[in-house]
């Protein structure tokens, strides 16, 4: 990976008139920037701002030059699958200065960002820089965004310790639960031996043997059976309490990370990757913990304590028992690796029947309104088909090929059979060591089996277990400064030059400036994607502005604390969330310890308790997903009655009136005035009548303030605002029904 | 019945470029138009473009046809229906600009496709030589264009198109088949 150090350095080599200090932004440039000849080529390009002109050298020539004073900006503009930097001159002419391939996406966007800031006499930020050019310490290699892992050199070392730091308040039942497994192997090498005993003293003994010896051996194997299985059960006990313990604290661990990143980061990933992490990944650590890793130890211990005693006891028998053990291993993976390949493929085509049928009855509406039943019956007919075909032949394999594999991973016993049957014949080995040996025996083959999946298992387990850490580890960004205070608001926002974007290849807002006082009720209006949620997405501080401030009360954003923000701001959504509970938990959500009457009065207020009263069981009805289904209204009157329920300084309206009817809105209108005349008020409305009680409209273009004032102010310009209007005007004439519910 | 019903041709037509009412230039390594059309009267008015973007509407099926030609605010002015309709030189052009906008290599064989902690490792060959490219989740980031094609895209937004499955490798084919 490129830096900007070994960019400069070839650049350099390439043109010796340039010393590395008249190099102020470089780009690689592995792709030709002109359109023409064969669509794969690479190339080997630097592209540079210097302190007198914009560059561009393709394999150590020259093949761009442009004085700065000829130029107006720089921009960055997205292909698919490549991205270019243009420049544009001050007489509007522009061109493609130079293009790469996506790996060095953020590196354009943000450079080209700060090339236009270099054109317009700023001072060139390198801070990008960091986050870009973070490489793992070990081996050199770019980190993911956001990450702190390097995939590449992990080590399992490293993440096991630090899951041990997890366990360590259950490192007692951990250290005692491997105990046990020393004691568990060490009884399943006794049976066998009190079998040889059995045989040889007794069942074969010439003299009649005493009764009361008799038994006492049975008696013995017996209570070491017992014994076993008293001992794995305390076992099971103790490291069942240890494994949920520390998948406890691990899911604490995740889910207390996930709840403190910003939204931008937290929306890097779906909702299901989450839940993933917080439910999946800890219960395959769990199942480590407390199955695998004990399964592990108690295979290996058993059988390095059986070839121990195997050895001691005749090593060329034992040879012979081990000899065909890497066979026996390497036999086990190739055929369980193609069981792996053949069985997912069987699955893979599974998983496709089921997407198409949970699709097919998802939409059986539409399929039944365009009379496509029997083109989805095909297609079903299709794909199950090719599932059929997919399990037969892997039945027909595992048919085929399982006792083949069962009888050659045997065969080390057959020798085993010679060899001592042989002994036997001669006198030199007695029925009874024959019986021990057998045992022994089967004893190594079962752990052999095991041994054979350790890797994979490994593999497994050290996916979730990175990706846990890969969470945890995540650094917050939105975070509170040390030195945050918590802020008593009157609500004066001042949002002072502010510029942001969600990534950093498209800025959503440029240069915002607007100084709101307290009290005002402001209206935003402006086109879809003109940045009105991003502008109260920054004023709630879901997000950091990338430059500006914003300031409340005087006081920057960043140094108030999050809790004593967001504790005076009520916000209702476009879209509104309820949780699964009763529609008192909902409205107290923000505010658990609020007494009944607030809540009340907070409904009544939102206009949500006339509706509440009519449900079955009042404030105690059930509502989210499983319950009572209320109405895209009533669920937004619940919302305010929620916002409004902790007495905000600051409300935040997001299309809050959207999914109401005209008079119900026109209700909640009047209502919402009498609250919002000492409170500072953002609303957002694409409706315009629902901000005819705004002191003023802040009407966004793409991202910039283009109008403020008062309604009447804006008419009188005839600009955006006076456009709106007057076609919502024409809308409501048109509409049957016609009411004029412009401002 | 002889009365004729409206189509949704009558109501929202395409509009199609063609050498008649559209000429494509080049400036600064940029296309251009000209576009002359004519109103209800008959009249022609003239409009100049400096810049042009093309862009297509079936990328995986149809390169070469249904390309959109949008202004720099990515409105569309019209639609080409087929580059062949324009003179060679200028479909020559067209054809150019497109292979700029749109980077997808070619892998002509997959030398290894790893999995670790959840992300997979490839080298693959391009006419370009070696490529080394990380993946999010195979399963979801590989869309099978038909039953031959596939599009595999890497954690950076990189793509790498396999035109031929089947004329791929026995090795390389082994590699892709677990995610098929």
């Amino acid at each position: 990976m490129e830096t900007r150090a070994s960019l400069t350095a070839r650049l350099c080599a390439w043109d010796p008139s340039l010393d590395a200090s008249d190099v102020l932004l470089v780009l690689p440039a592995d792709l030709p920037r002109e359109a023409a000849g064969d669509a794969e080529r690479k190339e080997d390009g630097i592209a540079a701002l210097l302190k007198d002109r914009l560059v561009c050298y393709v394999n150590g020539t020259e093949a761009e030059s442009v004085p700065l004073d000829a130029l107006e900006k720089c921009e960055f503009r997205m292909g698919i699958g490549c991205v270019f930097a243009e420049y544009v001159k001050k007489n509007g002419e522009a061109a493609v200065l130079c293009r790469a391939d996506m790996r060095y996406k953020d590196w354009y966007a943000a450079v080209v960002k700060q090339m236009t800031r270099h054109l317009k006499g700023e001072e060139i930020r390198y801070d990008f820089e960091a986050e870009l050019f973070r490489v793992c310490p070990k081996c050199g290699r770019p980190f993911r965004p956001g990450s702190s892992i390097c995939d590449h050199c992990v080590s399992k070392r490293q993440y096991l310790s630090r899951l041990w730091a997890v366990a360590r308040p259950y490192r007692f039942y951990i250290y005692a639960s491997v105990v046990i497994y020393f004691m568990i192997a060490a009884l399943n090498l006794l049976p066998p031996y009190l079998n040889r005993i059995l045989v040889d003293r007794y069942i074969r003994s010439e003299t009649r043997p005493l009764l009361t010896q008799f038994l006492l051996v049975i008696l013995s194997i017996l209570g070491v059976n017992l014994a076993t299985r008293l001992i794995s059960m305390g076992r099971s006990l103790l490291l069942i309490e240890a494994g949920n313990g520390v998948v406890v604290r691990l899911r604490e661990l995740v889910f207390d990370r996930i709840q403190m990143l910003s939204i931008s980061r937290i929306s890097r990933r779906t909702a299901g990757e989450l839940m993933n992490r917080v439910s999946n990944d800890t219960a395959t650590v769990q199942g480590f913990l407390t199955r695998e890793l004990g399964t592990v130890v108690e295979q290996a211990v058993t059988f390095l304590a059986v070839a121990v005693i195997l050895f001691a006891y005749d090593w060329r028998l034992a040879l012979l028992i081990l000899l065909p053990v890497p066979l026996v291993l390497w036999l086990h993976r190739a055929f369980h690796r193609t069981v792996h390949r053949r069985y997912n493929r069987q699955w893979t085509q599974n998983a496709r029947a089921s997407t198409i049928l949970h699709d097919i009855f998802a939409g059986i509406r539409v399929v039944k309104a365009f009379g496509r039943e029997k083109y989805e019956e095909e297609r079903y007919d299709r794909v199950i088909a090719a599932e059929r075909d997919i399990s037969a032949s892997n039945e027909r394999f595992w048919a085929v090929f399982s006792p083949i594999i069962g009888f050659l991973m045997g065969a080390g016993e057959f020798f085993l059979l010679y060899y001592v049957g042989q002994k036997i014949l001669s006198g030199e080995m007695t029925l009874g060591e024959m019986t021990q040996f057998s045992a022994y025996v089967s004893i190594i083959y079962g752990p052999l089996r095991w041994l054979s999946n350790i890797p994979r298992m490994l593999v497994r387990v050290m996916t979730s277990i990175v990706k846990i850490f890969d969470v945890i580890d995540e650094t917050v960004d939105v975070a509170d400064s040390e030195d945050a205070v918590d802020l008593k608001i009157e609500g004066n926002i001042s949002i002072d030059n502010i510029s942001f974007g969600y990534d950093n290849t498209a800025e959503v807002l440029h240069n915002v400036s607007v100084e709101i006082h307290p009290g005002e009720m402001i209206g935003i209006v402006g086109r879809s994607g003109a940045g009105k949620s991003t502008l109260i997405n920054l004023v709630m501080r879901l997000y950091d502005v990338e430059e500006g401030a914003i300031r409340i009360d005087g006081v920057d954003l960043r140094q108030i604390s999050q809790s004593s923000l967001r504790s005076q701001i009520g916000v209702v959504l476009q879209e509104t969330f309820l949780f699964a509970g009763t529609v008192y938990d909902n409205i107290a959500y923000a505010k658990p310890d609020a007494a009944r009457e607030e809540v009340l009065t907070a409904a009544k207020l939102a206009g949500a308790h006339a509706f509440i009263m009519k449900l079955p069981d009042g404030y105690n009805t059930v509502v989210g997903e499983r319950g009572h289904t209320l109405s895209g209204g009533e669920r937004q009157r619940v919302a305010i009655a929620r916002a409004l329920l902790h007495d905000p300084r600051i409300l935040i309206l997001d299309e809050a009136t959207a999914s109401l009817d005209t008079e119900t809105e026109k209700q909640i209108q009047d209502a919402l005035q009498k609250l919002t005349t000492d409170r500072t008020t953002l609303a957002i409305a694409h409706r315009l009548s629902t901000l005819r009680n705004a002191t003023r409209i802040l009407v966004l273009d793409h991202g910039t303030v283009a109008e403020i004032g008062t309604h009447e102010e804006l008419m009188k310009r005839r600009g955006i605002y006076y456009g709106l209007v007057m076609a919502q005007r024409q809308m409501s004439r048109m509409a049957p029904k016609g009411e004029d519910r412009s401002a | 019945m002889n009365e004729k019903h409206t189509t949704l041709g009558d109501v929202a037509a395409i509009f199609y470029l063609t050498p008649d009412n559209a000429e494509i230039g080049e400036k600064n390594l940029f296309l251009t138009l000209k576009l002359t059309t004519t109103d209800e009267n008959g009249a022609p008015t003239v409009k100049e473009y400096d810049r042009i973007f093309l862009h297509r509407a079936f990328p995986f099926e149809h390169p070469e046809s249904f390309i959109s030609v949008q202004d720099a605010e990515k409105n569309e002015i019209g639609m080409i229906a087929e580059l062949s309709v324009f003179p060679p030189e200028t479909a020559e052009r067209l054809r150019a600009e497109l292979a700029r906008k749109y980077y997808a290599p070619a892998l002509t064989a997959i030398k290894q496709l790893k999995e670790r902690y959840g992300y997979a490792y490839c080298t693959a060959m391009t006419a370009q030589g070696e490529v080394h490219f990380t993946m999010r989740d195979v399963s979801r980031n590989l869309f099978r264009i038909d039953e031959n094609r596939l599009l595999l895209t890497d954690i950076d937004g990189n793509r790498y198109e396999i035109p031929d499955l089947h004329a791929l490798d026995r090795k390389s084919y082994r590699q892709i088949e677990l995610y098929l």
